[in-house]
């Protein structure tokens, strides 16, 4: 390549639109109450939600240009055409978006370009699942998922398969990960519209019947229903709406999206360890590098991390930086993630007590770290949050999401 | 010539102890076991177990064709034949044929290749898988013998063949019974079971007579008959009544795995051929509706002997084999009990596509890293992501575990669990997941590292049809 081209290049490289950082700003969010909850339809929870959120931002539906929704389940809504029903927007953009567990956070990644593209000014992210109506025994669709007769192992078997890996390569325990369980759980005590809130015991976890060997019921995170949204417009604009003082910044956002099929990755390949998330780590990687972040676990005061199952949890926090490797569970026992610790994970209680309705969690936990930054986290607030970390990974470890949120200059 | 080449059985995990069957009846007691196939294993899959271990060694590609003999046959519409043939990765260009509705179907197999062979110079190998899962009504006495079982004989032209076939014979009776109607009946039936003990002993007799008669053979020159049978005390008759030397009528096999209907007269001679005398004059005898005779002498003892070390044949089975403590494992088995299966989503396109990787087991080595990788179907590299380098391998049907879980969760719903999940690493390269079948209190038995085979397994119905995929299940020995 010639010297001339190269700085031409570079020149380019400089001025494209590259990244999202400080491009963004969060002006009004909320979420449902999370859990079983029987007598709401996906039409209630998501109205709710959006109506929460508006109202924290002060503006009407009519000022909402374009609208990215999270779905995963095909029953709790095919297409935009499902948010049009439920909060009649008159023929906006609307857009379901569906990547696994990341669903939600990814329908939020897509209203950010939205606004940073210059097309809106102001843009609804949104997420809702109505699990409860298909029964609430395991994650349901597993009988007409993918391919007719290669083997689907269960969402707590495919996190079994690493935790097996990591208990054999790091020495950890169902105790190491009772642990996660019992933190996730005291947090969510103290959290009003979390699916559970009484605390647990270790020996309680510990006890709990098998769900995907070694994984227990307490190792599972619940099956909720819920939905959470968020008003989104350029930090300029940001000025002029209810909270000019205190919106919150994205101060970056990836995806990384891997293999469906972990268990088919030959020796060689990448995750072929199953105590490591190869999503996780570049999506993490990325994420710090966009924000400019070189230590997460100095740096970041308050986490979601995806702990769909307990397991989840350590491995997620080794792979975004928080620890060392194979030091997860030496570090949650002597309370570096506690909700007073180094690094906060989970202080809303994730996604094991306060829920998991799959299309709505990523919204969730951004407007939960919203609410932290903002120092609005009543009862559950982690002290001086300044920069906080929000993490999904769905499917089999295939698609892993971080959205870092900061406060205002 | 034309003789048998190979041999290879299949005895399932499971024996019932006819005691237990007397004991949920209140029928006096019965001694003895029989063999029990495990809930996903039909006469498919069986037949392939049959196969896999007849052509331990063997090119399946250089085989051109393959019978099938069962009265338990899957489809009555649909080849089973063609679909044994593909998941034992043999060639295309071969003859496939079912041989169905009689017990003696497999002799009659056995005779139609060499047939085959003698009439068709393109022709020159058949394997014949003989398999059988009868299921006998409970709390009547056919409950005691109906066992599961498959052999695989591969009858071959050539020189130096462990076994010569010198002739054939068979004779065609209506008889009065057992039966079992095509649409009406899940049980086999019969109407005077003294009479058709009558029918049986004389067919089978008279084959036998008729064939030593036609090669001048007096019964002292026997040494080996092989000659399906139900009933201890009438095989012993027919013995007799046949001027057999001691020792030469087969009668090991009913009081340890009990009658395993098509496959019985080969697993007999399978049973037979451990020990062989030089030059040996055996007869191999079915029965169903006539019965066949078929005659041969072995010519090479240590071709034979060879054999006997490389294949698992019965007694290779027989060590693996674990007796069940309670009736009602085996009554589940036999799906005679009214309970929700687990059923998924299928597309019998989708296998159809699919056959190299669902049903031949075949994987893909990338030619511009060398790594091996499963399935077959996706073209770019998940190591070096090469597009489209990508060129076919047969994968190992052996491995070890790298990870597991127990899972109880199946479907979303829990049904007969835990099931084992194990993350394989194959002999030779390509990482699968299967489930793990026939795994007794696997909490304390499934581990890291631990050595599993593959065995091609029932998965499910899905879509009204057969949906069939392989499974791990701890080392029984094959080769």
């Amino acid at each position: 390549m010639s010297t001339n081209k190269r700085e031409i290049l570079n020149e380019v490289e400089k001025l494209a639109v590259k990244g999202i950082k400080d491009k963004v700003a969060i002006i009004g969010c909320d979420a449902t109450k999370y859990g079983e909850l029987w007598d709401k339809g996906r039409e209630d929870l998501l109205f709710e939600a959006t109506q929460g959120a508006l109202k924290d931002a002060g503006i009407k539906k009519e000022e909402i240009e374009a609208a990215w929704a999270g779905i995963y389940y095909y029953f709790t809504g095919m297409s935009g055409a499902t948010v049009e029903d439920i909060l009649r927007l008159d023929g906006i953009p609307i857009t379901r978006v569906e990547n696994y567990c990341a669903s939600g956070m990814d329908a939020f990644r897509n209203a950010c370009f939205g606004v940073v593209s210059g097309a809106y000014d102001v843009v609804l992210a949104c997420g809702v699942e109505k699990l409860m109506d298909e029964g609430s025994s395991g994650l349901p669709g597993f009988k007409i998922f993918g391919h007719p007769v290669l083997p689907l192992p269960s969402a707590p078997a495919m996190f079994s398969m690493a935790a097996t890996r990591c208990f054999h390569e790091f020495g950890w325990t169902k105790e190491d990960l009772a642990r996660v369980a019992v933190k996730n759980h005291d947090n969510g005590s103290y959290h009003p519209k979390a699916h559970f809130r009484s605390k647990i015991t270790i020996e309680q976890a510990m006890k709990a019947p098998m769900i995907a060997d070694p994984l227990g019921r307490f190792d599972c995170c619940a099956m909720s229903d819920g939905a959470a949204s968020l008003i989104l417009t350029r930090p300029d604009l940001a000025e002029s709406y209810a909270h000019a003082d205190d919106y919150i910044v994205v101060k970056s956002n990836q995806i990384s999206v891997r293999t469906n099929f972990p268990w088919y990755v030959p020796p060689n390949g990448p995750g072929a360890d199953f105590t490591s998330f190869p999503s996780t780590v570049k999506a993490a990687k990325m994420a710090y590098k966009e924000a400019g972040i070189s230590n997460p676990r100095k740096e970041i005061e308050a986490a979601e991390v995806h702990d769909c199952f307990t397991i989840t949890e350590l491995i997620n926090d080794q792979d975004l930086q928080f620890c060392d490797r194979g030091m997860a569970a030496e570090e949650l026992k002597n309370g570096t993630f506690n909700w007073d610790g180094e690094t906060a994970i989970n202080p809303s209680g994730g996604l094991k007590s306060f829920g998991h309705p799959i299309g709505s969690t990523g919204c969730r936990m951004l407007q939960e770290i919203t609410k932290q930054l903002q120092g609005r986290a009543e009862g559950r607030q982690v002290p001086d949050a300044k920069i906080g970390l929000c993490h999904n990974l769905g499917g089999a470890f295939s698609v892993a999401s971080v959205t870092i949120l900061g406060q205002r200059d | 010539m034309i003789g048998i080449k190979s041999y290879g059985a299949y005895l399932p995990k499971y024996l019932m102890p006819r005691e237990l069957i007397a004991k949920a009846w209140d029928f006096p007691a019965v001694p003895g076991t029989k063999a029990i196939a495990s809930v996903d294993e039909d006469s498919l899959t069986m037949a392939v177990e049959a196969g896999l271990d007849c052509l331990s060694g063997i090119d399946p590609k250089s085989i051109d064709g393959l019978y099938f003999a069962s009265t338990t046959q899957v489809y009555t519409e649909k080849d089973s034949a063609s679909f044994i043939a593909t998941v034992l990765d043999m060639r295309e260009d071969i003859i496939t044929i079912d041989f169905t509705d009689s017990l003696k179907a497999a002799t009659t197999a056995l005779a139609r290749a060499m047939d085959t062979i003698k009439a068709n110079k393109d022709i020159s190998s058949i394997l014949i898988i003989a398999s059988d899962t009868r299921e006998a009504e409970p709390a009547t006495m056919y409950e005691f013998g109906y066992a599961d079982g498959a052999a695989a004989l591969l009858v071959s032209e050539g020189e130096n063949l462990p076994i010569v076939i010198d002739d054939y014979y068979s004779i065609s009776a209506n008889v009065t019974g057992p039966w079992k109607r095509a649409k009406e009946d899940s049980f086999v039936r019969t109407f005077e079971a003294k009479m058709d003990n009558q029918f049986y002993t004389q067919s089978i007799t008279r084959v036998m007579s008729e064939i030593m008669k036609r090669n001048n053979l007096n019964p002292e020159d026997i040494d080996v008959a092989a000659y399906y049978y139900n009933n201890p005390r009438t095989h012993g008759r027919i013995s007799k009544r046949m001027k057999f030397n001691q020792g030469v009528a087969q009668n090991g096999l009913f009081f340890q795995v009990g009658d395993l209907g098509t496959p019985m007269s080969f697993m007999l001679l399978v049973s037979a051929m451990k020990r062989p005398k030089e030059e040996a004059k055996i007869i191999l005898a079915g029965f169903g509706d006539g019965a066949d005779a078929i005659l041969m002498h072995v010519q090479d003892r240590r071709a034979l002997r060879e054999l006997s070390k490389n294949h698992m044949g019965i007694a290779g089975h027989q060590k693996s084999m674990t007796t069940l403590k309670n009736y009602n494992v085996y009554i589940e088995s036999k799906k005679l009990l009214e309970k929700d299966r687990y059923v998924r989503k299928s597309s019998a396109v989708t296998l159809w596509r699919d056959t190299l990787t669902v049903y031949k087991m075949y994987g893909n080595r990338c030619k511009s890293c060398g790594t091996v990788q499963y399935p077959s179907t996706f073209r770019s590299c998940i190591v070096c992501r090469a597009d489209d380098q990508m060129e076919l391998v047969k994968l190992a049907l052996k491995g070890k575990i790298f990870t597991y879980t127990l899972d109880h969760l199946v479907g979303g719903t829990y049904l007969n669990t835990p099931v084992p999940r194990c993350v394989i690493d194959l002999d030779g390269g390509g990482r699968v997941l299967l489930n793990m079948t026939e795994i007794e209190n696997p909490e304390d038995n499934v581990k890291i590292g631990m050595e599993v085979e593959l065995t091609f397994r029932k998965e499910h119905e899905g879509a009204d049809f057969k949906n069939y995929y392989w499974k791990c299940r701890p080392i029984r020995g094959r080769f």
